[in-house]
This record gives C-alpha cells, structure tokens and sequence, in this order.
C-alpha cells in the first residue's frame, strides 16, 4: 500500500485505504524540538526549586525560602505591645496608669521594675488581697489573665511593660517564663503581696 | 517489520515515564506531610476540622460548590518590610539612622515618624537589604525588625495574608480547590465574613447580601415548616417578600448549618517555613489555626444587611505589619 | 455515495469496495452502530444539562428551585456524560473501525463489543444520576461515583481488549500512522483511569495529592487521549477523503512521540499548592507539545491543502475533520499561551481554561467523530443517512455554536485576568464586566444543543432505514419460500 514519496502523488481508487508518504519531516522542527529542550531546561532551573518539596512559587530555590524566613526568633517590643493592647491594657489603660478602683499603674512600679520572678508569677496565677502599689493601697483581685498565653507572648508582654512609659529594666526571656511555669505547677490561686516578697 | 510490539513497548514506557513523575514521585514528596509548628509559636498546624465541619465538606463537594470557587491564594513574591517599634534612648542618632535609610525624608518627618512609631519606615525590600537597614536603626538603640510581607494580587485584594501550600489541605478529602473563580476565593473566608447568620442568608439569597452575585439560591439547603407553638430560635429573619407566608418559618436543615460550619473553619494564614510571614499578633492568637477550636452552631442572627448591601470583599488591606 | 440496499457482497462491490472490505464493514456494523447512536443519545442529553449551566451564569434564578439542577450538579453531570458518554464511546467506536480496515481484518466477535458498549451505558447513567443525587467525587473530569467504576470499567475492557486483538490478529502487516495513534489509546486510558480511581476514589490519597492525580488524570485523559483517538482519525479521514497520500509518515509519527512524551505531562496549573517544580514541568511538557501541534498542521496542511478547499465544499465528512483539525491547532496553541508563567498569571483560574477545554474535546475531537460517523456509518449500511440536509445544517450549528461558545469564554477570560490583577476592581464589578460575554456563549450551547439533535435524529434514522430494509428482506426471503413449492429454493 505504501508508495515512494513524490511531489504529487499519485490519486488512490477512492475504495483504497490511505496511505503515508515518506517524506522526512523538516529540519527546523528537529532544530526546534532541542531548542525547545534547551529553553525548558534554563526555564526549569530558574523556577523549578530543584525538586525541594519546601520550595514554592515564587521562591527559586530553598536558600531563597531560608532567607525569607522571619527574624529574631524570641519576643518583640511590637508583639509584647500587641498583646498588651489585647489584654493587659484593658484594665491597666494603655499609657500604663492603670485605673483608680480598677487597676495599680506600671509606670514606676516597683513590682514591675523588680524581681523578674516576681513578675511573672502575677499574670500566671493571679494577685489578691492588700498590696502597696507607688504610694496607693490597693486591694483587689486579678485573675491569672496570662495563664492561658504561650511563653513567647507572655515574656513579649512582661517585657513590654517592663520597658515602656519610661520603665527601664531588663526583658524578661521565654525560657524564665518556662522555667516559672514549671516551678508553680498547676496552682490556682491568686498569690498575696506577702507570698509574692517571699520569691527572690 | 512488526512494529506492533516495539510501539506497545515505546508507549508503555513513555506514559509510565509521566506516571513515575506526576504520581509516584510527587506522592513520595508530599503524600506524607504532617502537621507542623507554625512559625514562631508552638501551635500545630493545621489542626483536623471539628466534625461538623468535615460533614460540611461533604455538603460542599455534594452541591460542586469547589465549581465556582477556588481555595488557592497566589503570590507574586515575598518583601520585606522595616518596621520601627521603638526609638530607643537616643534620640539624636536614631534621628540621623533614620535619615540615612531613608534619605527622602526632610528632618520633620523623620521626627513625626519617630514620635508615632510603631511604624513600617522601609517597605518592599529584598531581605539582605532589609537586613543592612536593621543594623544601621539597631546599632543606634532603637528596636527596628524586618517584617517578611508576601504580595500579590490575591493577597492584596484581601483574600489572604499568604499563598496556600500543601500542608494547608492535609486533612480534606475531597479537597476542594477549584478551578475557576466565577466567586471569591474561599480561603480564608472564616477571616472576611466571621458571622454563621451572613452566610446562612447567603445561601438563601445570594443577591439580599452581595449585590449582582450570580450565585444560585440553594432554597433546598432550607426547611420550609409550620410554626408550632412559638418560632424556632434558629429560624431566617428575612425581609418581606423573600420571607416565608404567615405561620411559617424557614429554618436551616443540617446541611446548611454543617456547610456554614465548614465555611467558618476555613483559615490558612498561619506562617509556615514554606510560606513565611511576619505575623502580626493581632487579637486573639498568634496564628491561625485550621479551625476555630470550639465548634460553633450557628445561631442566625436575626439582622439581614441592608437593602444595599456591600460586595463580599473588603477594599485592599495594607501590609499586615501596623 | 452507496445507493445499494444489497447487505449481500458482491465480487467487486459499490464504490469499488472488494469482498474482503465489505465483510470487514459488515463486522464493524452492529457493533459501532450501538456505540455511535449511544454517543449521540447521551451528546443530547450532554447539551441539555450544558445548556441549563450555561443559562444559570446570567440567570441565577433559571430552575434554581430542584437539588439535583444546581449548576454543582448539572455541570458535572453534562461533562461526565460529554467525556464518558460521548467522547470515550465514538472514540472506540470510531478506532475500532478503523483499526479493523488499517489491519484488513475484521472486528472479530463483535457481540463482545456491543455487550461492552451496553455495559459502559449502563455505567454512565449510573454515574450521571449518582452525580445528580449528590454523590459526585469532587473530581473534576472523575466526577461520576465509584459505584459506577466496575461497569465503565468492565465495557472499556470488553471493547478494548477486542480492539487489541483486532490489532494482533491484523493480516496488513505494516503499521499505517494512525493505527500507533488509536492503539496507544486503546491502552492510555484504563492505566490512567485505573490510577485515578484506585488513588482518588478507593484508597485516597492525602491533601493536595488528590489535587495533583486529578489534574495528571483531566490533563491524560482530555488532551492526551482525546489526541491521540482525534488524530487517529484525522490522519486516516483527511488522505482518504481528500484522496491524496498523506505527507508525511514522518510528521505524524514526530507528533505521535511528542505527544506521548511531553503532552502527558501537562496539567498542573501554576497557580497550584504544590512545590514549585510540578508546574514548571508541566508548563515545559506544554510548551514542547507546540512541535506536535506545528507537526500535525503542516501534514494535513500539505495533504489537504491545496485541494482542501474544493473538497471540502464536495464532502461533509471533510468539512467536519478539516474544521477539527483547525481547532485542534487553536486550542492547542492556546494551551501552550497559557501555561506560559506571564501568560498564566493572567488566565489562570478564569474563563480561559473552559474555553480552551470545549475547543479542544468539542471543536477538535467531537467534530472530528461527527466527520467520521458521517462517512463510516453509510459505508457500513450501505445506505445514504436519510436527511442529507439536516447533516449540512448540523455542521454549521456546530461549527457556529462553538466558535460563539468558545470565543467569548476566552475573551471573558482574558478580561476577567485582567482585571482581577487589579486589587482596586471590586469582585462584583469583574463578574459583571464578564456576563455580555456569556450570554454569547449560551448562544452556542443552544445551537449545539439544536445540531445534536439532528445528529441524534439522522443516525436513528439511518439505522431504522437499515433494520427496515433488512426486515423487509427478510419477510419478503421468507413469505417468497412460503409461496414457491417446495424443492426451489431463491
């Protein structure tokens, strides 16, 4: 059935199956095909990622992703003032004045400007009873409003306060907060000023 | 020549050459992946949808809903920005710092930005870059960050902090992530519209809470029922005209309210090594998780937008550093 | 072209067909007559619920009362019964024929075959009214049940294997180019189906692997095989109707390799949750598929050509082939536009997937079936189908309907991209800037629809013609031997 390739070839009885010439196919689509090849390989490592199951468009490569991964592992003044605004700045007002009848200032504070030990156990189980704040007596009850935080964000905020409206003291780091958390355990009640002077 | 063998053989191995590579390996890859540490924090991510959500899945995949929607966000690239969040004690060389990576600024604003920080002064920068500008403001004793920042059109019309990546649908089946946007993304629509009743009323009557939507009603998603003794607490308030007749209520079946609950689970901005971004803490938790922690019932709250009510979408949001 | 009634052959049959061709024809005969009248039935039924999607983009409203007709059902259902219903069935059809004649032999034990045809139309309407009822997969081009799985699965089995023996038992021993196409997809698509359904429907796999086999599985099925069965035909219909011998082997057999090497990578969009280098492989597979299309529009080009014209306008068959090859060719180079990273930033997830999808199964692979159905099914009777008129009306009610279904989609497409890139554009106003668009686009689903009607009505018609004459011959053979005395025999 098959015949040589010609210019024109010959016409078939209609009843014929069809048949292939056997011209060979142009040169420039071979030319093309490689490429073709060469283009997708320099695409491919441009923005193929090398195979790496991390690397995503529009990163190109894993050195690309790594460097984009965000900073300074640990808290921040900005996340500490965050959470602050979220929840410790509901009662204690936001310029760290606190609230008459509601709650002691920061600014100044001696408990906050001391025992970082101290410090962390307020928010963690919370703070009942008579305690001298500045030159005020104060005698409410706070609940444990950071029991619920995770590490970083309570040491981002105990830092927070300890270094803002003029406070000057040193950040407080996750693992202390850690390490607090470990040493209370699972208590629930509010500690007392007597109780808090006793922790160094 | 018989070729018939030789052409059987050739074929055999070029499709299993595409099997090797776009299902086999790809499986290998990514067919594995567990739950992770989001990105500065100890939350796992993503947690398995509450089951009443996953029965929703089922409502979404049984009305095609994934044939109008997508649930992939795309980014054009990742920046970083600067972000200044506090000046420090001395004022006079953080004021010149800030003069030097920002030389466009004239003395009085550089003293109006450090007065009202905190606040992003370098934007869309490359990291190393970022870097640079970090340790010129840090050396002078102010606390300056690089904030990673993706973009994209996506991103910035709203409908996500980030792209989507595998990890975001380990635990769907079907996933469900469209191929055609005839709707908004749904990514993260638990974010743009957090209240169950919007969306009840939206399944109802598209066109009573977006305006030209041209999403068909899902009426059958709804019980049409007669009051008995006093209203249903879950009953539609609806306006006059697409309101049931006197001494009836409609009444969402289990199917919306499963459908609502797994549209109010949808979240996938929690920063992950293969997405990065800088969170910003913002009310609640650090980072999102794949489901609200406590399933809630929708309860419908009984205010229908007004009569002319607003797109689905918000105007663009800035960069997530404020 | 075949006025004879005669179902006896002759020494040297009409159209110069010998004795060994027509009992070739006559085993083919039952067999395709059952599969191409089953693909059009369910074309119709396709074009029903396409047309009811169509309308629900300008008319939210249109039958939004009943469950199982909201577009999340009514568009699965048109596609499943498009792709398996239409698609799957003439395409065997079709290649079975052909595989038959290239091999000089006939379709052997063609009851095989019907009994398969019956058993994938049970399948198939199994699976369109599972998707109806809710059960859909969530699967794209896999939407019908997995109880519908077996019996697709036992017709493609009963029907392919019989085409594979076809193929061995061939007497002509060299290989014509198009029976490489059809046999390749004679065994492409259980592999394909089988993965898909075993990793998507019986064992899942898990998150967005689902996603990634799905896409291997549309991408494999609507453009590597709907190639491979469509080319098949073209490079046996375009020299035989145009009665020239095809340039070249070497062209098609060069399309034919690029097709299984690179076009079986394509269909990870980029705008996918995967790692990066899925797409960029697909997107290189894609583009590497632009030489197969550059192949096969040169070799039906210098086939065709410079007659191509005349002989278009002599023969209906040609019109429809030449037509699909067309499309082919655009839709082909529209994927390759849109895979493009720039390109795809543009039409990735809007209106230009779908358009240039329709193109390519409807303007290229379901025209190409029309053209075929249209001169295999009279050879096979050996009648003329009854209403040559309403067959010149279907061309141009498909022809028309899918340059106004697809040309508006992808311009709908393109707009809405870019517009979408744009945060400043309110969503709403991006729909509505689409809809003029659309409503073009009902248009053509609505002439289809009318085409396939005729097809639908013509092909019935062609067989009722035959079975009436064969009863009546029959009758006439039996009341004759009634009447004669005994001993005469006719």
């Amino acid at each position: 059935m098959n015949s040589a390739g010609s210019q024109s070839p010959p016409v078939p009885p209609e009843a014929a199956e069809p048949s292939a010439g056997n011209l060979p196919a142009p040169v420039w689509l071979m030319v093309l095909v490689f490429v073709m090849l060469y283009g997708a390989m320099v695409f491919f490592d441009q923005y193929g990622g090398w195979f790496d199951a991390q690397v995503y468009m529009p990163y190109a490569s894993l050195a690309e992703v790594q460097a984009c991964q965000p900073r300074g592992g640990g808290p921040s003044l900005e996340r500490g003032r965050a959470v602050y605004e979220n929840i410790c700045g509901l009662c204690h007002n936001t310029d760290g004045k606190g609230r008459p009848a509601q709650a002691p200032p920061f600014a100044g504070s001696d408990w906050v400007l001391g025992s970082p030990e101290r410090m962390i156990r307020i928010p963690l189980s919370g703070l009942s009873g008579p305690v001298q704040v500045e030159s005020t007596e104060w005698n409410l009850s706070m609940p444990a409003m950071g029991a619920a935080l995770p590490d970083d964000d309570l040491a981002a905020v105990l830092t927070y306060i300890r270094q803002s409206w003029g406070n000057k003291a040193s950040a407080i780091t996750p693992e202390q907060v850690k390490a607090v958390r470990a040493q209370i355990g699972a208590r629930s009640q509010p500690w007392t000023a007597e109780q808090l002077k006793a922790v160094p | 020549m018989n070729y018939g063998p030789l052409l059987f053989l050739a074929a055999f191995f070029a499709l299993a050459g595409s099997w090797f590579g776009f299902v086999l390996t790809p499986q290998a890859q990514i067919g594995q992946l567990q739950p992770t540490n989001m990105l500065g924090a100890p939350t796992l991510y993503p947690q398995a949808r509450p089951g009443l959500a996953r029965q929703g899945l089922e409502v979404y995949r049984a009305n095609g809903c994934a044939d109008c929607h997508t649930q992939q966000v795309r980014q054009s690239a990742t920046v970083c920005d600067v972000l200044l969040s506090a000046a420090g004690t001395n004022l006079p060389a953080v004021l010149s710092a800030l003069l030097r990576v920002r030389p466009d600024l004239s003395e009085p604003q550089a003293r109006q930005c450090l007065s009202a920080l905190p606040q992003p002064v370098l934007q869309g920068l490359k990291p190393a870059e970022a870097d640079a500008k970090v340790k010129v403001l840090n050396g002078t004793g102010a606390k300056a960050s690089v904030s990673i920042v993706p973009v994209g059109p996506d991103i910035a019309r709203g409908w996500g902090k980030r792209r989507n990546v595998a990890r975001d649908f380990i635990f769907d089946y079907p996933v469900a992530l469209g191929s055609q946007r005839i709707g908004p993304d749904l990514a993260n629509i638990s974010v743009r519209q957090p209240d169950a009743g919007w969306h009840l009323r939206h399944l109802y009557a598209p066109r009573l809470e977006v305006r030209g939507s041209a999403m068909p009603p899902y009426r059958f998603l709804f019980d049409k029922r007669k009051i008995e003794r006093s209203p249903s607490p879950d009953a539609m308030v609806l306006p006059r005209g697409l309101g049931p007749p006197p001494g009836y209520e409609i009444v969402p079946k289990p199917q919306a309210v499963a459908l609502v609950a797994y549209l109010l689970s949808l979240r996938a901005d929690a920063p992950l090594f293969e997405a990065p971004l800088t969170v910003a803490p913002g009310a609640g938790a650090t980072g999102a998780t794949n489901a609200p922690t406590a399933p809630e019932v929708p309860a419908a709250t009984n205010t229908p937008a007004a009569s002319g009510a607003t797109s689905t979408n918000a105007a663009p949001t800035n960069a997530p550093a404020k | 072209m075949n006025p004879t009634a005669s179902s006896e052959p002759a020494a040297v049959g009409p159209g110069g067909r010998d004795a060994a061709t027509l009992e070739i024809d006559a085993s083919c005969r039952l067999p395709l007559l059952v599969l191409l009248v089953s693909a059009a039935a369910w074309l119709v039924i396709t074009s029903g619920f396409a047309l009811i999607s169509s309308i629900k983009f300008h008319s939210p409203d249109f039958l939004a009362g009943p469950a199982w007709l909201t577009y999340g059902r009514a568009h699965p259902a048109a596609a499943s019964a498009f792709l398996y219903g239409f698609c799957l069935q003439s395409g065997l059809g079709v290649s079975l024929c052909l595989l038959a004649r290239l091999g000089r032999t006939g379709l052997g034990q063609g009851w095989l075959v019907t009994m398969g045809a019956m058993f994938w139309n049970l399948g198939v309407t199994v699976g369109v009214l599972g998707i109806l009822a809710g059960d859909r997969t969530g699967f794209e081009a896999l939407d019908m049940p997995g109880y519908a799985t077996p019996m697709v699965f036992l017709g493609w089995a009963l029907i392919g294997i019989r085409g594979a023996m076809t193929f061995h038992e061939r007497r002509e021993q060299r290989l014509y180019v198009s029976q490489w196409f059809l046999f390749a997809a004679l065994f492409w698509f259980p592999w394909i189906y089988s993965t898909a359904q075993l990793l998507l429907v019986a064992f899942p796999v898990r998150g967005v692997m689902q996603s990634v086999i799905a896409w291997w599985y549309a991408d494999n099925l609507q453009v590597v095989w709907l190639w491979l069965a469509g080319l098949g035909a073209v490079f046996y219909l375009v020299p035989r109707l145009a009665r020239r011998e095809l340039q070249s082997r070497n062209l098609a057999l060069s399309a034919f390799w690029i097709i299984l090497l690179f076009g079986s990578w394509g269909g990870i969009p980029n705008s996918a949750p995967v790692p990066a280098w899925m797409p960029a492989l697909s997107t290189v597979g894609t583009v590497l598929t632009t030489v197969a299309l550059l192949a096969v529009g040169l070799s039906v080009w210098q086939t065709a050509g410079r007659g191509g014209a005349a002989g278009a306008r002599a023969s209906l068959p040609l019109r429809f082939v030449l037509f699909g090859a067309l499309a082919f060719l655009v839709a082909g180079f529209m994927r390759v536009l849109s895979s493009i990273l720039p390109v795809s930033k543009v039409t990735d997830l809007t209106w230009f997937g779908p358009a240039m999808d329709q193109l390519n199964a409807y303007g290229f692979f379901a025209m190409v079936s029309f053209g075929a159905a249209y001169w295999i099914l009279p050879q096979l009777m050996g009648l003329e189908f009854p209403w040559a008129g309403l067959a010149r009306a279907h061309f141009w009610l498909a022809s028309l309907g899918i340059v106004l279904l697809a040309a508006p989609l992808a311009i709908a497409g393109v707009l809405e991209g870019l517009k979408l890139r744009n945060p400043d554009n309110a969503f709403m106003d991006v729909v509505r800037a689409t809809l003029p668009c659309l409503r073009v686009s009902t248009m053509g689903d609505l002439l289809m629809a009318l085409g396939h009607v005729a097809f639908l009505a013509n092909l019935a018609g062609l067989a009722a013609r035959f079975y009436r004459v064969r009863a009546a011959s029959v009758f006439s053979a039996l009341t004759l031997d009634a009447h004669k005395p005994a001993g005469a025999r006719p």
